[in-house]
């Protein structure tokens, strides 16, 4: 499509072909065999993007293919740790994957990706609220170009929650009275023990292992009354009226709320902030695809399709995407949060150390 | 002459059991073997030195002698976590063995179409494993009339694994017994019955001997998928219990702790190696019985 770039593309061709021989043995162990790691050389081509769960709005795919010819192949992980997994496992053949700032920094420390070249990206320089450049898990922008960013907080059903819970205490004491058996959690261990270590007046990233125990107190109370612990099925059980209140993400939140009377709340104690990154995986056969997409995507009213649709924040100058959005998405609270509430939330930078006393939490949360 | 003519007809005995019909060519066992050896036991003996190995930062893996996963494994949380995973598999064996038995009997000695309803048997497998399981989800659902009409809501709870479990693995176990008691001669319970025994001893002395092939095959083929079961309880049980597998899962994706979910997955195959050695001594008297 655009221009060639031999320097480039000559030593990635040669990577490109054994990388990809060993994804296919390793695919073959996950049981994944098939046209995956077919895709044809040529620059236009498919793209193989590595997504979150409805992330990307489909109108966007079918734009996207329309406009440069190439196609779009999904694949999908339920967390960064699950992301993680499967790059360090061996998998290649992916183009394009978008995982939460922690997990950029970890991806780069463990050598699973490619640089962007931002050459490639004149949309993205020309429109980006500089507040998404130079973020701190990649300083130098050498991995990542911010994809939309968000929190972590908890959605309720408006029609079938009336005391309008606004803290995390307020939360859990309601899960464990009157909606007992009709509250779900995410299945991500960061956030839902940071949340409980939030709520006792401790540091999202806290490292302390009395602290913790604390938090694993509070979520062994908590789990007799749990429905179910889900990051991908809970927005339609809260849509359902399974559920009437979830720990989950804002934009989920404002998702339910497009279809049932539901609000999502950032809790007053505060919680996660957080930025997914565009990033080019290790081994990826068409880099150029990768970046052909996340300059498609940085037009503002390209962009403006994917906010309407996922009701996440742009990392696009406001000034940009206001003419395209419509008025209950520009001025949604949970799709915008205002200043004063983003100044109480943290980022997620647990430790290696912090990630192993974690995981003793979960199994002994998911023993109980 | 004499002595020579026992020896001859023993050898030519011999000859006559040995080359009974066409030699088998060894090398047509090679692509089993090559296939196992690559994909069974290369990805068994890296578990194995995972499962030594020491986790450094995030993700890193140091290869040492580490016995320390193990240790860590000696823990009562984990403990509780096994023997709900081997309650699961004991229920999901005996729940099988006891709807399947009494069908796979009628289906062999007294059904009519049998190839249709052996069909009806066969016809599940022709979806896929998660689909059927999802499908459960709207059966389980309150809303759904049977559950209205008992007024039960068993979505996401242990009963809906169970139920799962024993929906999802009852072809393999009415398929093996179907197998055996298909070869039953009915005409060695009839004779028990013209001795003198009943109905209960005759199945007892002869029908259940006969079928214990099957019985076993069976019991193996649905305890042993179910100690590493993961959709079920995922799925079905809004993923709120511990089970081997889901445990396991979770140190490789969520805690990125490969050594220590390898060490967890040593001591599961351990405890299935076990298991089916019992099996099959099980097996083999029951062979002897049965003659």
């Amino acid at each position: 499509m655009d221009e060639q770039h031999p320097l480039w593309e000559r030593p990635f061709d040669r990577k490109g072909f054994v990388a990809g021989t060993a994804a296919l043995i390793a695919a073959a162990g996950l049981g994944r065999v098939g046209d995956a790691f077919a895709a044809p050389a040529a620059p236009s081509g498919q793209l193989f993007y590595y997504n979150w769960a409805d992330y990307v709005n489909p109108a966007t795919y079918k734009a996207f293919t329309n406009k440069t010819g190439i196609t779009v192949k999904k694949d999908f992980y339920v967390s960064n740790e699950a992301l993680l997994a499967k790059l360090k496992g061996g998998a290649r053949g992916y183009d394009l994957a978008v995982p939460t700032g922690y997990m950029v920094q970890i991806l780069a420390q463990e050598k699973l990706l490619e640089p962007i070249r931002w050459a490639k990206l004149p949309n993205v320089t020309r429109n980006i609220n500089s507040k998404f450049r130079h973020l701190p898990f990649d300083a130098n922008e050498r991995w990542s170009v911010a994809k939309d960013w968000g929190t972590t907080g908890f959605i309720y059903r408006t029609d079938k929650v009336k005391e309008r819970p606004t803290t995390w205490r307020e939360f859990v004491n309601l899960t464990k009275t009157k909606y007992s058996g009709k509250v779900t959690v995410l299945d991500g261990i960061p956030e839902v023990i940071g949340s409980m270590l939030v709520m006792l007046g401790y540091s999202y990233n806290s490292d302390s292992r009395s602290e913790l125990d604390k938090a694993k107190k509070e979520l062994l109370a908590l789990k007799p009354h749990l429905l179910a612990i889900t990051s991908t099925e809970y927005k339609q059980l809260l849509i359902s009226g399974r559920a009437v209140m979830g720990l989950g993400w804002n934009g989920d939140g404002a998702a339910v709320a497009a279809k049932k009377p539901a609000a999502y709340v950032v809790p007053k104690e505060g919680g996660e902030f957080w930025v997914d990154s565009y990033v080019i995986p290790k081994g990826a056969k068409n880099p150029d695809a990768a970046h052909a997409w996340i300059n498609y995507v940085y037009g503002p009213k390209q962009n403006s399709v994917e906010t309407s649709y996922t009701y996440y924040g742009t990392p696009l100058k406001p000034a940009l995407v206001k003419p395209h959005l419509t008025n209950a998405i520009f001025t949604n609270p949970a799709v915008f949060p205002p200043v004063r509430t983003l100044a109480k939330l943290e980022p997620n930078k647990v430790s290696p150390r912090g990630t192993a006393l974690r995981s003793r939490i979960w199994t002994e949360f998911k023993n109980a | 002459m004499v002595e020579e003519a026992p020896v001859l007809t023993a050898r030519r005995g011999r000859r006559r059991t040995r080359g009974g019909g066409l030699r088998y060519p060894a090398w047509l066992a090679l692509p089993a073997l090559a296939w196992y050896g690559a994909f069974f036991l290369a990805p068994l003996a890296f578990i194995c030195a995972y499962s030594f190995a020491e986790l450094t930062g995030f993700a890193g893996v140091d290869f040492t002698w580490n016995l320390e996963n193990y240790r860590y494994l000696w823990d009562p949380l984990y403990g509780e976590v096994f023997l709900r995973t081997l309650g699961l598999a004991s229920f999901g064996t005996a729940a099988t063995l006891a709807i399947g038995f009494p069908f796979a009997y009628w289906l062999a000695r007294y059904a009519r179409a049998k190839t249709l309803l052996l069909l009806l048997v066969v016809l599940p497998f022709w979806t896929s494993f998660l689909i059927r399981t999802y499908a459960w989800l709207i059966i389980l659902d309150p809303g759904f009339p049977l559950f209205r009409a008992l007024d039960a809501d068993l979505l996401y709870s242990t009963q809906a694994i169970y139920i799962g479990v024993v929906y999802n693995y009852l072809p393999l176990m009415v398929l093996p017994l179907y197998a055996a008691l298909e070869r039953m001669d009915w005409s060695l319970v009839e004779a028990a019955g013209d001795l003198g025994d009943n109905a209960f001893r005759a199945f007892r002395r002869v029908t259940l001997p006969l079928a214990l092939p099957g019985i076993v095959a069976g019991s193996l083929l649905v305890f042993i998928p179910l100690t590493g079961e993961y959709l079920i309880p995922v799925i079905l049980g809004g993923n709120k219990t511990a089970y081997t597998g889901t445990l396991i899962a979770q140190q490789f994706s969520e805690a990125h702790d490969w050594p220590f979910g390898s060490a967890i997955a040593m001591v599961v195959i351990a405890g299935m190696t076990v298991v089916l050695v019992a099996f099959s001594r099980i097996a083999a008297r029951g062979e002897v019985a049965s003659g």
